[in-house]
């Protein structure tokens, strides 16, 4: 009796994933290897067919590619669960592998070099003819991984640094990056902490996020902050005695965090850094946002989530740079995020050409036969109605912000068209493609 | 009797017959699949060998029935410091020393810390899993760039390849099971996690147990972490974060009982380690969400384990 | 002999926590720090001591039992991941939330001890695969996203002093009065110190352990809801990401178990929560570094349990050397 209670329990369990399997594998089926459906989602699905075949077609005619297989891409992920990481999968899942014949294999949540290596030789042993790589703990070994075995490799959301790029650019498999630069990351919190300085705010806390584990683009973004309230603090104003954009970013790179103190007439009354996630941290972040005359909290990442509730019913103001994502329109219309400077989900499809096309046969390289490294930037959204606008184009999956017509002609762009293309990035530039 | 002891010989095989299910289930999907199986089978070992070596030589503290929770971070920290001493002494062979002395330091830290103080063995493993990732945020901090300590990867390339791996996973594992199996070291581990009081009349010191445990499972974790350095010469702040919890499944994994002593098989951990590998690899292949993905692995650790150790249950729930 | 009898009951019911008190209290006033300045650090300290009492109980209750659960903090994640999704969709207050997440502990904790009943495997096996299977369900109902809800007003609105007192108390005399005044209790205790005598004697063990899985599951349906009403938002865990919740009660558990050799173990754990909830809000005042906190942490725990194991040999070594000061004057 007992065992078959045990047996009952057991199938019952495996029923009830597997019952979830069938629906992922559903999907699956019905999205890789569909690179016939849809131009849009408009239309019913026959039409869509129909019309995608014949679309794409034309366009691989126009382009000289071979579009008939389907091409597996494998995408290394370090994230699987904040609103950026989402917004992302989700285009490439729900939107591009049906749009184009490819099958998108995602890493689990990364943690370390190893498991990127690994990774990247499970997306070789399933044949993947390229990989994505929203992860960056050995940028280096990622490239020689995928060069070594002949798999094209691209950075999406991110650039490397000029050494990497000088080392890397000419290796054929290395397809190259589209992401905001470390130079964009600065002028990110640049233009933040300028917009309040601006409004005549004089009292900031900053959240660092990762900073204390030395993630670059949090450092350039709160050394953007931290110059522009140099900039705006009056005569003799210094940050811990540094004044130029690159002493910041060394002193905040030698401390593993941002003082606090004054930066000539502004002042950054609080800090918290790091993700820790205890009573502790979640005390910090109460005390930093209920800090006596505090007017506004700039955080390096999410902002809303941390310290939204312990500044309800106050005018004190939260500026976050992160992604769009619905939860941040309801902060945005309680008052609890008056400022975002967000990553748009589409973002990724010009580096999705570019790896698609190198492994088709038919790479974007610059001139000098180089891999790209392209920058892009942010979204800004300063109240509820631009950012409802923004959502609703980027949480589209009918229609994005770069549909598949928008992306198809960028399978035949040259590189200057190509860089112009990813140099359009703001939202009314793209609305006017 | 015949029929029991035929029952009995079955169960003991069910891990391996697990592991042969899945491999077959690899290259039967895989073929579908049509993917590089061969690259596959490489990558299938470059996967496992940390965990199967760790997990190896944690063997005998489980045999004690006792375990530790702290064998990921020890691995970090010793991978930690070893990438530290190549880069003072550009020596592949003090890194690999101050890898496995670091982790046996630790090992019987935790060992004489229990010992001395009369301290449940699994509490200060607790303990030491926080001073232990402390400590790696220190390390990284002090003697890297901040984010990181790296080996240059040409220093290891040499050494990262097959033969190389395979032989200091067999070479260590027949260690293992030489002092297991034939010594009386083996016996007396056994003896001690099956019946401690009677171990204890027998004369068996369980803090000269507890020791002997430790300092051979660090010569596992410093193996491990010296193989982590070979295979990504790049160490951040939560290399090895996972092969904690790895191993502890493995072991579970591979039929070793967590109540340790006679039923202890050092092989479960080499099997356990390459079986959950290659269910990692099947799961690739049919692309889960992460979320579904996650609770097709917990159904199936729980039935193969539930599979495995049929023959091991009393009336009485275990504890 | 009375008055010292009692005297040292006082001493070592209040001992550890009015130590903890002062010490933090003078490492913060060393460093130009009031330990309680506003209402927040008041409420930070009281929403500690109740969510960490609230999971050392969970752990206790089976750890006592020689059952190591690891999967105590995704019962706590999927049911707060239930009751918030459930209210925020349909509008209901606080309190529905705060009983649905209860509830759906309570179910949570209910199916695990199910599974550990049925499968008679191992606990710390069972609870492995529930955690990963418990992460794995939250991460797919929310689509990762987890669920986000700081914008509601109504639902944040729990943290506040009163409001945490309560759930200490609630929680406190709901748990001495199960394990303490029923025959649940009594069977439980019983199989607590001998199982094969208990069992022989006709106590049902299966039902008491699948009634304790369930209380640590409704407990921790109270813990994951004190989480997520104080931010609005619940994050996802994947690989384990969710044990960690499980090692806040250690130290608060050895602390209780000592404590309880002077009064009822129960409220041993709230004063060894109350004791942690301090030493968090000296580091949040403090702002100390998260590898400090952690090396502290333990040295603490081990300090401890060097001085619980070996209390005996440390008396007679104080003993001792008084002696022989005497001896020497």
């Amino acid at each position: 009796m007992k065992k078959f209670w045990a047996l009952l329990l057991t199938m019952a369990m495996a029923v009830s994933v597997l019952t979830g399997c069938g629906e992922s594998a559903q999907t699956q089926t019905d999205t890789a290897g569909n690179a016939e459906q849809a131009e849009t989602g408009n239309a019913d699905a026959g039409d869509n067919a129909a019309q995608a075949e014949a679309g794409e077609n034309a366009q691989a005619e126009a382009a000289g590619l071979d579009m008939s297989n389907t091409v597996k891409i494998g995408i290394l992920v370090s994230d699987a669960t904040t609103a950026e990481a989402l917004a992302f999968r989700t285009y490439y899942t729900d939107y591009i592998q049906k749009q184009y014949n490819v099958e998108m294999i995602y890493s689990d949540e990364l943690t370390d070099a190893a498991g990127e290596t690994s990774a990247i030789d499970t997306f070789i042993t399933n044949n993947c003819k390229a990989v994505i790589s929203f992860s960056s703990f050995d940028r280096a070994a990622q490239i020689e991984q995928c060069e070594g075995a002949g798999v094209y490799y691209a950075v999406a959301t991110g650039t490397l640094t000029e050494e990497e790029y000088e080392t890397y650019k000419g290796y054929e498999h290395y397809v190259g990056a589209i992401g905001p630069s470390l130079d964009v990351e600065f002028e990110t919190g640049y233009n933040m902490a300028k917009h309040y300085l601006d409004q005549g705010k004089t009292n900031f806390a900053i959240f660092g996020g990762a900073i204390p584990y030395y993630t670059e683009m949090h450092i350039y973004r709160a050394a953007g902050m931290i110059t522009a309230m140099v900039e705006a603090g009056g005569d003799g104003a210094s940050y811990q005695g540094a004044t130029a954009k690159e002493a910041i970013i060394g002193q905040i790179f030698a401390d593993g965090e941002v003082k606090t103190g004054s930066v000539g007439n502004i002042s950054i009354l609080g800090y918290v850094g790091g993700y820790d996630m205890d009573d502790a941290w979640f005390g910090k972040c109460a005390q930093m946002a209920q800090t006596t005359g505090l007017e506004v909290i700039l955080a390096v990442g999410n902002g809303s989530d941390f310290f939204g509730t312990a500044i309800a019913g106050t005018d004190v103001k939260i500026a976050s740079v992160d992604a769009y994502a619905s939860s941040y329109g309801e902060a945005m219309e309680a008052g609890m995020l008056d400022y975002l400077a967000g990553k748009f989900s589409a973002s990724i499809g010009p580096i999705f050409i570019a790896t698609y096309r190198a492994a088709l046969g038919a790479p974007v390289r610059t001139a000098e036969g180089n891999a790209l490294a392209l920058s892009q930037g942010y979204w800004i959204a300063q109240n509820a109605e631009e950012f409802n606008a923004y959502y609703a184009v980027d949480s589209s999956v009918e229609a994005p912000a770069y549909t598949k017509e928008l992306l198809d002609t960028l399978l035949t762009a040259d590189y200057a068209a190509f860089e112009e293309f990813v140099g359009k990035y703001s939202f009314e530039e793209i609305q006017g493609m | 009797m015949k029929k029991a002891k035929i029952r009995t010989y079955m169960l003991n095989l069910t891990p391996l017959l697990g592991l042969a299910v899945l491999f077959v289930a690899f290259l039967a999907f895989g073929t579908m699949r049509d993917i590089n199986i061969s690259y596959g089978l490489k990558s299938i070992m470059n996967q496992s060998v940390v965990v199967a070596v760790v997990a190896t030589g944690a063997i005998f503290i489980y045999t004690l029935g006792s375990f530790d929770i702290s064998l990921g971070a020890s691995a970090a920290v010793s991978a930690l410091i070893g990438a530290m001493v190549y880069n003072r002494t550009e020596s592949i062979s003090a890194m690999a020393a101050a890898c496995i002395g670091i982790a046996v330091f630790i090992g019987l830290l935790n060992s004489v810390l229990a010992s001395v103080f009369n301290l449940p063995v699994f509490v200060t493993t607790i303990a030491m899993l926080s001073v232990l990732n402390a400590l790696v945020l220190v390390l990284i901090k002090v003697n890297g760039t901040g984010s990181e300590i790296a080996v240059p990867a040409a220093a290891v390339r040499a050494i990262n390849n097959m033969p190389f791996k395979i032989i200091v996973l067999l070479c260590f594992f027949l260690l293992c099971v030489f002092l297991f199996s034939f010594t009386k070291i083996g016996r007396m581990q056994k003896f001690q996690g099956g019946n401690p009081v009677c171990a204890k009349l027998s004369g068996i010191s369980e803090k000269k147990m507890a020791i002997i445990a430790f300092a051979l499972s660090g010569i596992g974790v410093g193996l491990g972490a010296f193989l982590s350095i070979i295979y990504a010469p790049t160490l951040t702040r939560n290399t090895a974060s996972s092969v904690g919890m790895d191993v502890i499944i493995a072991i579970v994994f591979g039929g070793m009982p967590v109540s340790g002593g006679a039923r202890s098989k050092i092989y479960a951990a080499v099997i356990g380690a390459f079986s959950m590998t290659l269910l990692g690899q099947i799961m690739v292949m049919f692309n889960l969400n992460s979320g579904i993905g996650q609770m097709v692995k917990a159904v199936i650790f729980l039935l193969v384990v539930f599979l495995a150790t049929s023959g091991q249950r009393g009336k009485m729930l275990p504890r | 002999m009375e008055k010292t009898g009692w005297l040292k009951k006082i001493a070592g019911i209040a001992g550890i926590p009015l130590a903890a008190f002062f010490i933090t209290t003078i490492l913060c006033g060393v460093q130009g720090v009031k330990l309680f300045e506003t209402e927040g650090n008041w409420i930070l300290f009281f929403r500690a001591a109740a969510s960490v009492m609230l999971t050392t109980f969970a752990l206790s209750l089976n750890l006592n039992s020689g059952r190591f659960d690891f999967s105590i903090g995704s019962v706590a994640l999927l049911s707060s991941v239930i009751s918030a999704s459930v209210c925020t969709a349909a509008g209901l207050p606080t309190p529905v939330m705060l009983l649905l997440s209860i509830l759906s502990g309570a179910l949570l904790g209910l199916v695990s001890g199910m599974v550990y009943v049925i499968v008679k495997l191992p606990p710390i096996i069972v609870s492995l695969g529930v955690a990963l299977f418990y992460e794995g369900f939250a991460f797919s109902i929310t689509k990762g996203y987890g669920v986000s809800f700081v914008a509601n007003l109504e639902l944040t609105s729990f943290p506040g002093v009163v409001n945490y007192l309560l759930v200490i108390v609630c929680g406190l005399l709901l748990f001495v009065f199960l394990f303490d005044y029923t025959k649940f209790g009594y069977d439980y205790k019983a199989l607590l110190s001998g199982q094969k005598v208990a069992v022989n004697t006709g106590i049902g063990e299966i039902p008491n352990a699948v009634g304790c899985y369930t209380i640590a599951g409704a407990l921790m349906g109270a813990v994951g809801f004190i989480s997520a009403t104080n931010t609005g938002t619940i994050q996802m865990a994947l690989n384990f990401g969710s044990i960690g919740t499980m090692f806040t009660a250690f130290l608060p558990m050895f602390i209780g178990g000592f404590i309880g050799r002077f009064c009822n173990e129960k409220i041993g754990y709230l004063l060894g929560a109350v004791t942690t909830a301090f030493i968090s809000l000296m580091y949040a005042r403090l702002n100390v570094d998260a590898s400090i906190q952690q090396i502290v942490t333990a040295l603490i725990l081990v300090g401890f349990l060097i001085y619980l194991n070996n209390e005996n040999k440390i008396i007679e070594l104080v003993m001792l050397k008084k002696y022989l000061k005497k001896r020497q004057i």
